[in-house]
Parts: structure tokens; C-alpha cells; sequence
């Protein structure tokens, strides 16, 4: 465990009844840096972060957040971090204002202070819907705009993002990830969940979960040139000759294929048996080396579909 | 367990925000106590006078006549003769009458001769409630009709002369509308806040609330708080409504009177609430409130059936429930005027009640999210 950790995880467990949600995982959050967790729905992310912000008991392990100890120090933890949830926390049916104004009440703030915070922070997300209006009259990322006000009104020190994206349309999302990334250049850190792939590249490192086991562990770029060694070639079969083609490609030895919608990406093994393959085929398509991104890496790791 | 009362405040805040969005617990904490007092205060009477009774006689003497005469001078009964062709049951049948009263022949010559069984009075036994209050005013009328016949007064005869204390009249309405209000409130409490605690499990809030530092008590006294405010609201309503419409006499002290009410109140939320951090799904807190609200109040706090003449285990039973130790106190303040030292037992049972039901409700708080 490193002294500067903000998260240390150690051999957690969490069962509900015979299966087991996250199973014997252990890892380390940096201060400072954005944490992803990459996974498929049901690979245990969520039951993590909640088991982390003391919110589930664990089974076995230990957690530690900002060196104390969940089991023990449970209200300081919950006093300097803050959490937002993947699903709708605010109350549909008090205003904006309102709702930051209980969030902030909750975390003893002043109420001059929790005024000032808002305007900030919603002048960083770029919120201007008047503040009198009903939460559940507002478009649903511009909800998860005001809940991640909500949660990061006491400038907490480290920040959990459970899927906080999850069905935002793009200039919201990419406006979401500045944000994030303002953060953690203030020092702050940010652990955050999602199936987004892009959200992930932009992750100082990712976790890939699967089952509730971390399957890989590192920066986004160790985990490209970890796992791809060799070439990368995306190829695209003609219509004519699409049929039988990738078992034909994956039958010449040439490398393992793993299908990118209509098209494959070959991972070259073989660097002979490819020439001989292409010059068989030559006319029957075309191909271009790629470089891999975390999705070849998630499905070459953890296979299916990512989302 | 750390208790803020800033944090409690907040809580009680937005939960007053809720109650004024929300049209449906408003009407319920305001509209319905009084509904259900005007309802019932004018559906339950327990008082019969004029009850219809046709009368046989075949007699035709001084006595026979002078016997139903009794029934008509007791007040109570509408005497309407009919005809020896028409069989005295079919009365009853057509429910055309409560009862029917047959004077036989020779019925005068049956109390000159000192015999009995010369008349014969038929009622509706399927209708209990009007049969058992005929009962009680017969046994007055055979008394009279006694008295009147004796050809020589008995001596030294015992008499019971009865005189009703509190409620001279016995205005059955004066007695059920206090007892109405205690019904009223024990169920209204319960219904309040049983939605809550469940609905923050439902919408997803309680993951934000647990998030924060705060903790069960807080969220449990800043729970309470509003709905206090909103259920005495409601019984100050009720109570209006009772001494203006009704006309029923307070005779206590109002500060004995609300004291009690306010630990009443704080029962019947603290009950609700305790069924919403316990159930955690709206609908099965809806269901658990309306059966430990209703039936209680109804059937067990003696608003129907007196506590002393209820089996053995449900006169210890009702020890539990609230509404049966403030019926004692609703109707002991109301008309017996009763104070603090006459209520020292209903009032500390309400208390013990109150203390139980509130550390259940912070005990049972589960600040796990997941089952």
C-alpha cells in the first residue's frame, strides 16, 4: 500500500447469499489521479464503489479511503468524500435550489457558502436553467448535472462517479469529462465507473472488470502495448466474398480475428502465413493497420460486448 | 449516535417541501380527520327513541290497556294497534315494525289472579344492536307496569335508583365523538409517515441521504417534525368540529388534553415510520399501516367493544396499542375532566409506547444499501 493512496482495497469480497458480486479483489487508488472502472453491467462495479463509500458492508477484505479505515471511521470517510450515484438521487419534486440546498445542509455547510459553491459549480458545468425549476421538469443529463453538483458541493477530496454519464447526449458527456479532469488537475481524486470506452481512454488508469474480478489493471497505453505486441489490421471483406471469409481468415493461421461489426480486426500471430493468406485472397478485400484501442483490449481480455 | 439538530432541521425542511407539493397528504392530514368525525358522528347513534311497536290486544280490559300504555308513556315507543287476523310475525318479516307486543285474553284476569305470562312481546333478534337497547328499556317499563298492578306495594323491597354521572343524558354522540377523535388520530399518524422512509428506498434519495454523514436519528426526528405539525393541525380540526357540531362538553384541562394528544401523535407516526424503515417498498407500507392502524383503533382501543369485557389475552393485548390508553384519556378528559394524576397510567404507557417505537425505528434503519 502506498502512503499516498486515497483508496486501498485489499482481498474485498461481497456476497449475496452463493454469488459473489466482487470476488477477492484488491487495488489502489492514487491521490490525484482518475480512476476507471471498465466493465460490462453486473461485473461488479457498482457493488464496489458502494461497498468503498461504506454504503454495503463487505463480506471480507479491507478498505481503506484516505488512510482510515471504512469498517471503523465510517462518518469521516463519509464527511470527505462524495459520492454520486448511477441512479437518480434528487427529489424530483423540490427545485434546484432546494436540492442543492439539503445536499449542502446535509454536510453542515453554511448557507452563504453553499450559494457560493452552486453558482461555481454551475457556472463550471455550464447549467443555466433558472434555479426555481422542479428537478423532474429538467431534461435527464441536465439531472445528472445538478445531482454531481449535489455531490460535489463540499469540495470533497476524493469523488465517486458511479456511471455518472449514463445516458447523457454527447456535448453534455464531453463537458462531464472536462469537469473531471479540472478536478483531478486541483488535486482532487476521481474514482468513476462506466462502459464507455472513450470515457476510459481518458482515465489515468483503468480497471477492466469481469464477474467481479479485475481482469487487467493499468494506464490505458500499457494495456494497448500489453496486450498487442504484434500488428493490428482491421479488414473489410467485398459483399461478394464476405461470406466464409473470417473462418477462412481464422483458419490460415495467420492471427487471432475477433469481428468489429461488419468488419474484423486480425491481430497478425504469423507474419508468413498473413503475406500467403492476402496474396490468396488478393481482390476479396481491404485492409489497413490500426492501432488497438481499449475496446480490442476489453474484448481481447474480457470478450463480448463491452456495453 | 450523533445527533446534529441543523441536520434534523434540513430533513424537516424538505420534508415540509413535500407536504406542501403533495395535494394528496395534505387532504389526507387535513381533510380527512374531519371528514371521517362528521361521517361517523352522524352515523353512529347509539340513543333509539321512537321505536315503532305494534300492538294486539285481545284483551280489551282496563289492564290490557292500561299495560300498553306504559310502553307509550316510557317515551321510547310509537304504539300502533292492529287486528287479531293479521299473524304478529309478519311485522317482523316486513321489518315494518321493531317489535311486536300481543296482550292476550284474559289478561286482566291473569294479574287480578296474580299469574304470569298473559302478554307476549316479539322482537328482531337478528338485529342486535336495536334489540339490546329495547331490552334495556324494557326492564324499566316492566317496573312500572309492576308497580302500577301490585294490588298491595311490596315493603322493604330493594330499589336501585341509577343516576348517570358525566353524562347525564347519556348522549351516545358525546361518548363516540371524543373516542371518534382517538380513532382518527391513530390511524391518521400511522398512514403519514408509513410512506416516507419507503418512498426515499424507491426513488433512489436514500443513496444520497447515506452517502453524507447523517445519521438514522436524524433522519427519523426530522421525519417526525412536519407530520407532527400536519396531524395536530388535524386534531385541532377535529376537536372544533367536535365541540361546534356536535356540542359535546369538554370538561378537562386543555393542557392535560393536548399534552396527551401530542404523545399520541408522536405514537402514531413513530409506528408508520417504523413500518417504513422496515418495509421499504411503499405499497407493503401502505398495507401494514392500514391493518396495525386500523384495527387497532377500531376494535381494540374499546371504541366498539369495552377493553374489560374482551378476552384475557387481548385485554392484555391492547397494553400494546396506543389507541386504547388515549381512548381512556380522550374520554376521561372530555367528560370526566379528568387531570394529570387521574392519567398517570394511560399517560406513562403512551409514553413507554412512544420510546419503544422510536429506538425501534433508529435501530431497525438499515444503512446498507443493498438487501
Amino acid at each position: 500500500m502506498s502512503a499516498a493512496a486515497a483508496v486501498n482495497v485489499e482481498n474485498l469480497t461481497i456476497a449475496f447469499g452463493a454469488f459473489k458480486a466482487v470476488d477477492d479483489i484488491s487495488f489502489c487508488v492514487e491521490a490525484g489521479e482518475i480512476f476507471g472502472f471498465l466493465g460490462a453491467n453486473g461485473a461488479g462495479k457498482t457493488t464496489c464503489i458502494r461497498a468503498i463509500c461504506g454504503l454495503l458492508s463487505p463480506t471480507a477484505g479491507k478498505i481503506t479511503v484516505a488512510g482510515r479505515n471504512v469498517a471503523d471511521d465510517l462518518l469521516a470517510i463519509k464527511a470527505l468524500v462524495g459520492y454520486m450515484s448511477q441512479r437518480f438521487t434528487l427529489y424530483p419534486d423540490l427545485t434546484v435550489r432546494e436540492n442543492i440546498a439539503f445536499a449542502g445542509a446535509l454536510r453542515k455547510m453554511p448557507a452563504r457558502k453553499i450559494l457560493a459553491r452552486a453558482k461555481e459549480l454551475f457556472r463550471f458545468t455550464g447549467f443555466d436553467y433558472p434555479q426555481d425549476t422542479l428537478v423532474q421538469n429538467l431534461p435527464g443529463g441536465v439531472k445528472q448535472e445538478v445531482a454531481l453538483c449535489a455531490s460535489l458541493l463540499h469540495d470533497p477530496a476524493i469523488i465517486f462517479l458511479d456511471e455518472p454519464t449514463a445516458g447523457v447526449s454527447p456535448a453534455p458527456r464531453a463537458r462531464f469529462w472536462n469537469l473531471i479532469k479540472q478536478l483531478s488537475t486541483a488535486g482532487k481524486t476521481v474514482f468513476v465507473t462506466t462502459h464507455y470506452m472513450d470515457e476510459a481512454e481518458q482515465c489515468g488508469r483503468v480497471s477492466l472488470m469481469q464477474t467481479g474480478r479485475i481482469a487487467a489493471l493499468d494506464t490505458p497505453q500499457n494495456l494497448k502495448t500489453a496486450n498487442f505486441p504484434h500488428p493490428l489490421y482491421e479488414i473489410s471483406p467485398s459483399t461478394a466474398a464476405a461470406p466464409g471469409f473470417a473462418a477462412a481468415l481464422a483458419a490460415s493461421g495467420a492471427g487471432a480475428v475477433r469481428p468489429w461489426g461488419l468488419r474484423y480486426h486480425l491481430e497478425e500471430q504469423n507474419a508468413d502465413l498473413w503475406r500467403k493468406f492476402s496474396a490468396e485472397r488478393a481482390g476479396q478485400f481491404s485492409q489497413r493497420r490500426i492501432t488497438p484501442t481499449l475496446e480490442d483490449v476489453f474484448l481481447k481480455l474480457v470478450g463480448g460486448s463491452a456495453a | 449516535m450523533n445527533f446534529n439538530a441543523a441536520r434534523a432541521l434540513a430533513i424537516a425542511l424538505k420534508e415540509m417541501r413535500h407536504i406542501l407539493r403533495d395535494p394528496f397528504t395534505l387532504a389526507l392530514g387535513l381533510g380527512l380527520p374531519l371528514l371521517l368525525l362528521l361521517m361517523f358522528g352522524f352515523i353512529i347513534d347509539l340513543n333509539y327513541g321512537d321505536i315503532g311497536l305494534k300492538v294486539q290486544d285481545q284483551d280489551h280490559t282496563r289492564f290490557s290497556r292500561e299495560f300498553a300504555r306504559t310502553f307509550s308513556s316510557s317515551g321510547y315507543f310509537r304504539l300502533e294497534p292492529f287486528s287479531s287476523e293479521i299473524a304478529p310475525v309478519s311485522w317482523l318479516d316486513s321489518e315494518k315494525a321493531s317489535g311486536v307486543l300481543v296482550i292476550k285474553e284474559n289478561f286482566g284476569r291473569y294479574i287480578k289472579s296474580g299469574r304470569q305470562g298473559g302478554a307476549q312481546l316479539l322482537l328482531d333478534g337478528a338485529d342486535n344492536s336495536k334489540t339490546g337497547v329495547v331490552l334495556s328499556y324494557l326492564a324499566g317499563i316492566m317496573d312500572a307496569a309492576n308497580r302500577k298492578f301490585a294490588q298491595t306495594p311490596p315493603r322493604n323491597s330493594p330499589e336501585i335508583r341509577t343516576r348517570f354521572l358525566f353524562n347525564q343524558e347519556l348522549n351516545s354522540r358525546w361518548f363516540i365523538v371524543p373516542a371518534l377523535a382517538t380513532v382518527i388520530i391513530g390511524l391518521l399518524g400511522v398512514l403519514l409517515t408509513a410512506m416516507t422512509v419507503a418512498r426515499e428506498w424507491e426513488n433512489g434519495s436514500m443513496e444520497l441521504l447515506l452517502s453524507t454523514p447523517v445519521s438514522p436519528l436524524e433522519i427519523v426526528a426530522g421525519k417526525l417534525l412536519p407530520y407532527f405539525a400536519l396531524s395536530l393541525t388535524g386534531t385541532v380540526t377535529v376537536y372544533i368540529a367536535a365541540r361546534l357540531v356536535f356540542g359535546v362538553p369538554f370538561n378537562g384541562s386543555q393542557i392535560v388534553y393536548w399534552t396527551a394528544c401530542s404523545v399520541f401523535i408522536t405514537a402514531a407516526l413513530a409506528q408508520g415510520l417504523l413500518i417504513s424503515v422496515v418495509a421499504r417498498q411503499q405499497r407493503l407500507a401502505m398495507q401494514l399501516s392500514m391493518i396495525s392502524g386500523l384495527l387497532p383503533a377500531f376494535l381494540l382501543s374499546g371504541f366498539i367493544f369495552p377493553v374489560e369485557s374482551m378476552p384475557v389475552f387481548f385485554r392484555y393485548f391492547t397494553m400494546i396499542l396506543s389507541p386504547r390508553w388515549f381512548m381512556e384519556i380522550s374520554r376521561g378528559v372530555f367528560l370526566k375532566g379528568a387531570g394529570f394524576m387521574e392519567l398517570i397510567r394511560p399517560l406513562s404507557a403512551l409514553l413507554a409506547i412512544n420510546a419503544v417505537l422510536i429506538t425501534l425505528a433508529v435501530k431497525k434503519f438499515k444503512t446498507d444499501i443493498e438487501p
